[in-house]
C-alpha cells in the first residue's frame, strides 16, 4: 500500500549554518538517513522512537508537507515523491496527494462549526469532482455517526473536549475516505485515563474501517496495542522493523530493548554456540539463551532479560531447567496485577515481574530462572 | 450582538461626553486659544522694561559698555529663533565668544516660535528675554503686547520699511525667480514678475504652496503700476497655469537644481545662493525686479529675565552682527559701504496688509494654486 | 486668567473602586494606575481639541465647523483622502501580510533580509523617503523612468506626483507596520491549521483564504484600521507629491488652517473631531469584530512546533518578489540617500556627479553643535517611550480583553484617541498644562518623554491587544488555578506568550520615536534637542545633503539598536523560533 524507499532529508537550516562553519557536506545534518519500508494493506503501521529521531520528518514527507531531498514514496501503486537515482522527479503537492491526517495539535479550525470543520475538506475540492451539498451533508453526517459526534455537529468546534476534539480531528481526515491515514502523536494531548480508553477505540476505528494508516509515537504502550508493525527509529534511521512481540522479544539492539518496555541487561561474551543456542558467559556466570542472530563466539554481547522472562522462587530447579541463578530479595513492589521484586544478584541487580500470588519477603534467598528462549542477545553498541 | 453594538456606541458617546463635561467644567476659564494675560499690558513697566528705557537714553561706548556690565551680571541669554541652524550657530557663537554670555537658543519654524511664546506667556512662563524671526509672528507678538519699545543709535540706522512698533529689521529675505541654468538658456531667463506668466513656462515653473506674502505684495506692487485687478488676476492664473505647486522653499530649491522645475517664481535668494555656491546649476542673477523683500527682526521682551543682554544682543545684532548675516549670504537691514542691492529695486512685503489681512490673502492665494492645477487636469 | 488643567481622571475609575476590599491588592492597584496613566495621557490632548473646538473667546461655538467644512471643496479633500488612506492602507496591507506570511510559514529565500526590509523604511524620516521617492520616480528627473525609458518607450512614464503615486509611496513606507503587526499574529497561530486545510485537499489559496484570514482577523483589522488612520494623518506625502498637481487632502487643509495667525484651532479642531469620529467607530467595528469570536484565539495551551511551509517551485518566483519589495523599499530609497550624502547638491547619477562626490556632509555632521546631544536625547526617548508604552499597554490590553471590569472597552477607545490628534495640536496641549504645573516638567526632557508616550500608545496599544485576543484564556486560569496570584499570571504566563507582539510594537515604537517632529518642535528646549529636530533643521537649512547624511547616520544607528533588541529578546526566551 505505503511503499517507502531510500527516503533521505537533511536539515536544510542546518546544513547551511553548519557549512559555514566547518565548510565541508560531509557537515550534512541528517533527518532521516535512506530509511525504507512497506505498509501493508489494511494494516497500522507505527513509527516509534524518541524525539528528534526523524519520525514526524517521515510522516509529514509522506504527508507532503515536507520535501524529501531524495528518495520515492508510493502509496497504492501511485507515485507522490521521486527524486533522486535516475527516476523522474516527481512532487505531488500535499493538497493533491488524498491522504487523511490528524495532528498533534488536532488543529480543529476553531472559527467553525463541528459540521464545517468535517466539510472543509470536501468543500474544496475541485468543481468537477465535488460532491453536492446535499452528498456533502450526508457524508459528513455518516463519519460524525461513526465517531459519535452527530448530536455535536452544530457546536462552535472549540467547545468540544479533548476526547470529542480528538474524534473531530479523525472524522475530518476520514471524510474524504482516504487511502492512507497518517497519525501524528494523535493521543499525546490527552491524559492518561482517556488516552487508554481512546488507544482501543482507535484501534478498533482501524481495524473495523480497514483503513491502511501510518502512526507517529514516542509512547511504546501505545505502539504495541495498536501497531500491525513497528519501525523503531534513532537517528534518523530504522533501527528494527518488526511485528509489536518481534520487536518485544528479540530487540536487535540495547537502544530498542530499552526503548521498549523494562529490560535487565548483563554484559558477557560468547562462548559457546551450536545453531541457535548460544552460551553466554558473563561476569556472575553463564547463561544459556536461544537466538536467531548469528553472531561468532568470542563476541562481546549484551544479553537483554525482561523482567517477566524471570522467575522468582523459593526452591531450587537446578539441574532440571538452565540459567538458575541465586540472589537475595532487595526490594519488592506490589503492582496489583503484578508484584515487582528486585534481586541483587552477584554484581547485578536483576529486576522480576511475576504473578501477585508468589510475594517473597526483602532479604529471602531465592532462586532466579530465566526461560532460554525468552532472552534477547543484542550486540554491544 | 445588535444590543452590544448599541451600548458600544453609547461607549463612545461616553468618551464624547466626557470630553465636554470637563470642558465645561473647566470653561470657565475661557478658550486656551483665546490668550493669555496681557503680560505687563497695564501694571506699569516691568522690571525689564524699566532697564530697556534706562538704556535707551545712552549712547556709543558708554551704551555698550553699561550694557556689558550689566549682562555680564546677568550671565546668559535665552533667545527663541526662526533663524536657520548654521545662522543661529554663527550668530550666537560669536556673541558668547565677544562678551563671554551663554545662549541657549531655541529654534524652530517661524509659526512655532510664535506659538510658543504665546503659550508660554499665557502662562506667565518666562521662557525667552529676545526674540529674532519673521515679520508676520513678529507682528503677532506686538499686538499681543509682549514686545518692548526698543531704541537706539543702530536702529535708526534701519530704514524706515524696517523699523515698526515694538520691533526692528535685522534682515530680509528676498522673493526672486530662479533657473535652472540648464534648462533654461541665458537669454530666456525671466527679465520681469510678468513673463512668469507666459505660456512656455506651463509645466516648468514652480510655486510655492504658501508664499501669499509674496503674492499679496506683488498684488499691490502691480495696482501701484495701474493695472487693473482682472489684469492681476489673469498674470496670476497665467501663472498658476500648469504650475508645479511645491512646500517649502527648501524642497523647492533642491527640486531646481535636480532639474524637476525649469524655474521657481518666489523662492528665497539665500537658498538659491547657497545652491549655487555649491555649484549646482541654478542662478536668480540678474534680479527680476522688483525684488520683494522680507523683513525678518528682532524684539525685547518685556519680561526678559536678561534684559541688558537681551538689549545687547540686539545692539550686536544691528552692528557688528550685520557684517555676519553677510558672511551668511543673507540681506543685512542695515546697508553700509558697499551695498550688494545697489540699484536693485527692492519692494518690502506690505506687513501691515499681512497682518491685518492675512487670512484673507492666503485663501486667495489658496485659490490662484488650486486653480492652476484645475485647469492642467482637464 | 488661567485655569489649572484639570487632572483627567477616567471616567472607569469608580467602577474599579466597587471592589469589595479595604485594602487595595497590588492588581488593583496596577489596574488603577494603568488606567488612570491612559486616561490622563488620552484626555488631556482630547480635553484641549474639543475645548479649542467648541469654545472661543466669547464661548460656545461651532464657527470652527463651519469654518472647516463649510468650503466648497470639502467634498474633493474629503475623497482624495479616504482614497488616498485606504489605497495606502490596501496596498500595505497587502504587501505587509503577504511578506509576514511568506517569512513565518514558509521556506521562502532571503529572509535575511525581512529584518532590514521591516525596520529601514520606518526609520527613513518621511521627507526623506517622500523626496527619495520623486528622485526615483519623477516624470522630469526620475532615475527609474531613466531605465525603463528605453525598454517601454515614452509611452509608459512612472509619475509619483499622481494619487497613486502617492498610494504607492505611502504604502511601501507604512508596509513595514503590517508586517510587525502580522509577523507576530502569524508567529501566534498554530500553523498545523494550515497544514491540516491543506491535507484536506484546500489549495494554498483557498486555506489562505478560508483558515489564515479568518484566524489572524483581528490583527488584519488592527492593521487596516491604523494604516488608514495612519494615512489619512500623514502629512509628506500629500504635501511633497499630492500638492504639485493640487491634490488636497485632509492634513494639507489642517496645516493651512494652523499656519496662519491666530491659528484657527476651531477649524483645525474641527477636522481633527471629524477624524477622530470616524476613527472611534473604527475601533468600535474592530473590537466588535475581533470579539464576535473567542474562538480566534489561535494559542492555545497544546504545544506545537513551527515547521516552515515548503514552497517547492513557487520559492524563486517568491524570491524575486522578495527582492524586488526589497528594492523597492529599502535599496532604492536608501540607495538615493546614500549617493546624495555625498554629494554638494543633487543632480542626477553622471561621470561628473560621482566625481564631485565626498564625505563633507558627515564632517559637516560632526561638526554639528549639538549631534551627540541630540542622538542621546533620541536613543534615551526612543528607549524610555517604547518600554514605558509597551509595559503600560500590556496591562491596558489585559484590562481591555480579559478583564471583566465594566467599561473596558472605554480603555481601548481612550488608547486611541492619541492617534487623531495631530501632532502640533498635541504639543499645544501639552506645553498649555505643563506650563501651568507646579512641577517642573516644561523645560525638560520629561515632557517629549510624555509627547512620545502619548503619540505611540495607539499603537502599543493595538499590537498588545492584538497579541492578547489570540491567548487563550485557559493559560491564564490554569496559572491561577495553580496558585499563581494575577500578577505572578501576568508575569510568567502572560508576558512571555505576548512577547512576540510585545516586542515588535517596542521596536516600532522606538523606531518612529526617532522621526517624530511635530510636537517635538515646540515642546523641546536649548539643550534637549533630539535627532528629528536637527533633521527638521538641516531641511530648513536647505542642507538636503547633509540632510541624507543624517538619514543614513540615523538608519545605521537604528540597524544596530533594533538588532541589539532582537539579540537580547531571543537571550531572554522573548523570541519564540
Amino acid at each position: 500500500m505505503l511503499c517507502v524507499k531510500n527516503l533521505v532529508k537533511t536539515f536544510d537550516g542546518e546544513r547551511r549554518r553548519r557549512s559555514r562553519a566547518a565548510g565541508a557536506e560531509s557537515a550534512r545534518v541528517f533527518a532521516v538517513n535512506e530509511i525504507s519500508f512497506d505498509v501493508e494493506d489494511g494494516s497500522l503501521f507505527t513509527l516509534l522512537g524518541p524525539s528528534g529521531c526523524g519520525k514526524t520528518t517521515t510522516l509529514r514527507s509522506v504527508a507532503g508537507l515536507e520535501r524529501p531531498d531524495s528518495g520515492t514514496i508510493e502509496v497504492g501503486g501511485r507515485v507522490l515523491f521521486a527524486d533522486g537515482s535516475g527516476a523522474k522527479t516527481v512532487n505531488v503537492p500535499a493538497n493533491e496527494r488524498g491522504l487523511g491526517m490528524v495532528f498533534q495539535s488536532y488543529a480543529i479550525w476553531p472559527h467553525m462549526s463541528v459540521f464545517n470543520n468535517v466539510a472543509f475538506p470536501l468543500q474544496v475540492r475541485k468543481r468537477a469532482d465535488r460532491p453536492g451539498k446535499k452528498e456533502i451533508a450526508e457524508r459528513v453526517m455518516r463519519v460524525l455517526q461513526t465517531m459519535e459526534l452527530a448530536d455535536l455537529a452544530d457546536r462552535q468546534a472549540t467547545k468540544l473536549s479533548g476526547g470529542q476534539q480528538q474524534r473531530l480531528a479523525l472524522a475530518r481526515a476520514l471524510v474524504i475516505e482516504p487511502p492512507l491515514l497518517l497519525l501524528d502523536e494523535p493521543l499525546s494531548n490527552l491524559d492518561a485515563k482517556l488516552r487508554e480508553s481512546l488507544r482501543y477505540e482507535l484501534k478498533r476505528l482501524q481495524r473495523e474501517l480497514g483503513i491502511t494508516s501510518v502512526y507517529v509515537t514516542h509512547d511504546q504502550v501505545e505502539a504495541l496495542v495498536l501497531s500491525t508493525s513497528i519501525a523503531v527509529m534513532r537517528g534518523g534511521n530504522v533501527v528494527q522493523l518488526g511485528r509489536p512481540r518481534e520487536i518485544y522479544e528479540n530487540p536487535n539492539c540495547r537502544f530498542v530493548a530499552e526503548f521498549i518496555g523494562t529490560s535487565n541487561f548483563i554484559a558477557g561474551t560468547v562462548s559457546q554456540r551450536e545453531n541457535d543456542r548460544y552460551v553466554v558467559d558473563t561476569a556472575d556466570g553463564p547463561l544459556v539463551l536461544d537466538s536467531a542472530a548469528s553472531i561468532p563466539v568470542g563476541t562481546d554481547v549484551v544479553v537483554s532479560i525482561r523482567p517477566e522472562a524471570v522467575e522468582v522462587s523459593t526452591a531450587s530447579r537446578a539441574g532440571e531447567v538452565p540459567n538458575e541463578w541465586t540472589g537475595k530479595v532487595l526490594t519488592r513492589a506490589f503492582l496489583g496485577e503484578a508484584v515487582d521484586h528486585v534481586v541483587a544478584m552477584g554484581r547485578h541487580e536483576i529486576r522480576a515481574r511475576g504473578n501477585p500470588s508468589v510475594s517473597i519477603e526483602q532479604g529471602t534467598e531465592v532462586y532466579l530462572r530465566m526461560d532460554p528462549s525468552k532472552l534477547a542477545l543484542v550486540p554491544v553498541d | 450582538m445588535k444590543t452590544i453594538g448599541l451600548w458600544r456606541r453609547g461607549r463612545l458617546a461616553c468618551v464624547l461626553a466626557a470630553g465636554i463635561a470637563l470642558t465645561l467644567v473647566g470653561g470657565c476659564g475661557g478658550s486656551p486659544t483665546a490668550g493669555g494675560p496681557k503680560a505687563g499690558g497695564s501694571d506699569g513697566p516691568t522690571a525689564a522694561e524699566k532697564v530697556y528705557a534706562e538704556i535707551a537714553g545712552l549712547s556709543g561706548k558708554q551704551r555698550r559698555d553699561k550694557l556689558v556690565e550689566l549682562a555680564e551680571k546677568e550671565g546668559k541669554l535665552d533667545l527663541y529663533t526662526s533663524m536657520t541652524s548654521d545662522v543661529a550657530d554663527a550668530v550666537t557663537g560669536e556673541f558668547s565668544d565677544k562678551f563671554g554670555i551663554d545662549v541657549n537658543v531655541y529654534r524652530a519654524g517661524s509659526e512655532t516660535v510664535l506659538q510658543r511664546i504665546l503659550q508660554e506667556q499665557g502662562a506667565n512662563f518666562r521662557g525667552n528675554d529676545v526674540v529674532e524671526t519673521n515679520a508676520n509672528e513678529l507682528f503677532a507678538l506686538n499686538k499681543e503686547h509682549f514686545l518692548a519699545e526698543y531704541k537706539g543709535e543702530r536702529r535708526d540706522l534701519v530704514p524706515e520699511a524696517g523699523r515698526f512698533e515694538g520691533w526692528t529689521a535685522t534682515r530680509f529675505n528676498l522673493f526672486a525667480p530662479s533657473w535652472n541654468t540648464k534648462l533654461v538658456p541665458a537669454e530666456q531667463q525671466p527679465k520681469t514678475w510678468e513673463d512668469l506668466a507666459d505660456p512656455k513656462w506651463d509645466g516648468k515653473l514652480s510655486m510655492e504652496l504658501a508664499d501669499y506674502d509674496w503674492y499679496l505684495t506683488l498684488y499691490g506692487y502691480w495696482k501701484k503700476q495701474s493695472k487693473s485687478d482682472e489684469e492681476i488676476d489673469r498674470l496670476f492664473a497665467a501663472m498658476a497655469q500648469g504650475a508645479k505647486i511645491a512646500k517649502g522653499h527648501t524642497v523647492q530649491g533642491e527640486l531646481l537644481s535636480a532639474g524637476q522645475f525649469s524655474v521657481v517664481a518666489s523662492n528665497y535668494s539665500y537658498i538659491v545662493e547657497r545652491a549655487k555656491k555649491k555649484g549646482a546649476p541654478v542662478d536668480y542673477l540678474p534680479f527680476v525686479q522688483p525684488v520683494i523683500a522680507r523683513p525678518n527682526g528682532v524684539g525685547l521682551m518685556k519680561t526678559a529675565q536678561h534684559p541688558a543682554a537681551a538689549m545687547l544682543f540686539a545692539d550686536w545684532l544691528l552692528e557688528e552682527g550685520q557684517k555676519l548675516l553677510v558672511d551668511e549670504g543673507l540681506t543685512p537691514a542695515i546697508v553700509e559701504d558697499n551695498d550688494p542691492l545697489k540699484g536693485v529695486e527692492i519692494v518690502p512685503v506690505d506687513v501691515k496688509t499681512l497682518v491685518e489681512h492675512g487670512d484673507e490673502w492666503s485663501k486667495r492665494y489658496e485659490k490662484v494654486v488650486s486653480n492652476g492645477e484645475q485647469v492642467k487636469d482637464k | 486668567m488661567t485655569t489649572t488643567a484639570s487632572p483627567a481622571l477616567p471616567a472607569t475609575k469608580p467602577e474599579i473602586r466597587r471592589v469589595r476590599r479595604w485594602w487595595p491588592t497590588p492588581k488593583l492597584l496596577i489596574i488603577v494606575a494603568v488606567v488612570g496613566v491612559i486616561g490622563y495621557l488620552a484626555l488631556v490632548p482630547l480635553y484641549y481639541l474639543l475645548w479649542g473646538t467648541f469654545f472661543d473667546a466669547n464661548g460656545f461655538s461651532l464657527g470652527g465647523f463651519a469654518r472647516a467644512y463649510g468650503d466648497g471643496r470639502i467634498g474633493g479633500l474629503v475623497a482624495n483622502s479616504l482614497w488616498f488612506a485606504i489605497g495606502a492602507a490596501v496596498l500595505a496591507l497587502f504587501v505587509g501580510t503577504s511578506l509576514a506570511y511568506l517569512n513565518v510559514r514558509t521556506d521562502v529565500p532571503f529572509k535575511a533580509l525581512f529584518f532590514a526590509a521591516s525596520i529601514i523604511p520606518l526609520i527613513i524620516p518621511g521627507i526623506l523617503y517622500t523626496i527619495a521617492w520623486i528622485f526615483l520616480a519623477s516624470p522630469d528627473i526620475g532615475l527609474l523612468n531613466k531605465v525603463i525609458e528605453p525598454i517601454f518607450g515614452h509611452g509608459i512614464v512612472l509619475d509619483v506626483f499622481t494619487v497613486w503615486g502617492m498610494i504607492w509611496v505611502e504604502g511601501l513606507h507604512l508596509s513595514p507596520i503590517v508586517f510587525l503587526l502580522m509577523v507576530a499574529a502569524f508567529r501566534a497561530m498554530d500553523p498545523s491549521l494550515e497544514e491540516s486545510a491543506l491535507m484536506s485537499g484546500a489549495t494554498r489559496l483557498q486555506v489562505f483564504r478560508r483558515i489564515t484570514v479568518p484566524l489572524t482577523r483581528p490583527a488584519i483589522i488592527a492593521a487596516v484600521l491604523i494604516m488608514t488612520v495612519r494615512s489619512l494623518e500623514s502629512f509628506e506625502v500629500p504635501a511633497l507629491l499630492g500638492l504639485q498637481n493640487g491634490i488636497y487632502v485632509f492634513t494639507s487643509r489642517i496645516y493651512f488652517v494652523l499656519r496662519t495667525y491666530p491659528p484657527d484651532l476651531g477649524a483645525a479642531g474641527a477636522l481633527a473631531v471629524g477624524l477622530l469620529v470616524l476613527a472611534m467607530i473604527g475601533v468600535a467595528i474592530s473590537n466588535l469584530a475581533g470579539r464576535s469570536g473567542k474562538s480566534f484565539q489561535t494559542v492555545t495551551g497544546k504545544g506545537f512546533r513551527p515547521r516552515p511551509m515548503e514552497l517547492g517551485r513557487w520559492r524563486p518566483v517568491m524570491g524575486a518578489a522578495i527582492l524586488a519589495y526589497f528594492f523597492f523599499t529599502v535599496v532604492g530609497p536608501l540607495l538615493v540617500l546614500l549617493y546624495t550624502s555625498f554629494l554638494k547638491f543633487y543632480q542626477p547619477p553622471s561621470a561628473a556627479a560621482f566625481k564631485s562626490m565626498s564625505l563633507d556632509n558627515y564632517r559637516q555632521l560632526l561638526h554639528l553643535s549639538q549631534a551627540m546631544t541630540a542622538l542621546k536625547n533620541s536613543v534615551y526617548l526612543g528607549l524610555g517611550s517604547a518600554t514605558l508604552v509597551m509595559a503600560a499597554m500590556a496591562i491596558g490590553a489585559w484590562i481591555v480583553v480579559r478583564s471583566r471590569i465594566p467599561g473596558r472597552q472605554l480603555v481601548d477607545q481612550l488608547a486611541f484617541v492619541p492617534l487623531v490628534i495631530p501632532g502640533l495640536v498635541l504639543g499645544l496641549a501639552l506645553s498649555f498644562v505643563y506650563l501651568r504645573s507646579p512641577i517642573p516638567i516644561y523645560g525638560t526632557l520629561f515632557i517629549l518623554l510624555i509627547a512620545y508616550c502619548t503619540r505611540y500608545m495607539p499603537y502599543g496599544m493595538r499590537y498588545a491587544v492584538t497579541s492578547m485576543q489570540q491567548i487563550s484564556a485557559e493559560l491564564e486560569e490554569s496559572a491561577q488555578v495553580s496558585g499563581a496570584s494575577w500578577w505572578q499570571t501576568f508575569r510568567r504566563v502572560l508576558l512571555p506568550l505576548l512577547s512576540p507582539g510585545l516586542l515588535a510594537g517596542w521596536i516600532y515604537i522606538l523606531v518612529v520615536s526617532f522621526r517624530e517632529l511635530s510636537s517635538s518642535i515646540l515642546l523641546y528646549s536649548p539643550g534637549n534637542e533630539v535627532l528629528s529636530i536637527l533633521i527638521f533643521e538641516q531641511y530648513e537649512n536647505g542642507q538636503f545633503t547633509v540632510l541624507s547624511a543624517l538619514g543614513v547616520v540615523m538608519v545605521l544607528t537604528l540597524v544596530v539598536l533594533v538588532t541589539v533588541a532582537y539579540k537580547l529578546g531571543a537571550k531572554v526566551g522573548l523570541k519564540q523560533d
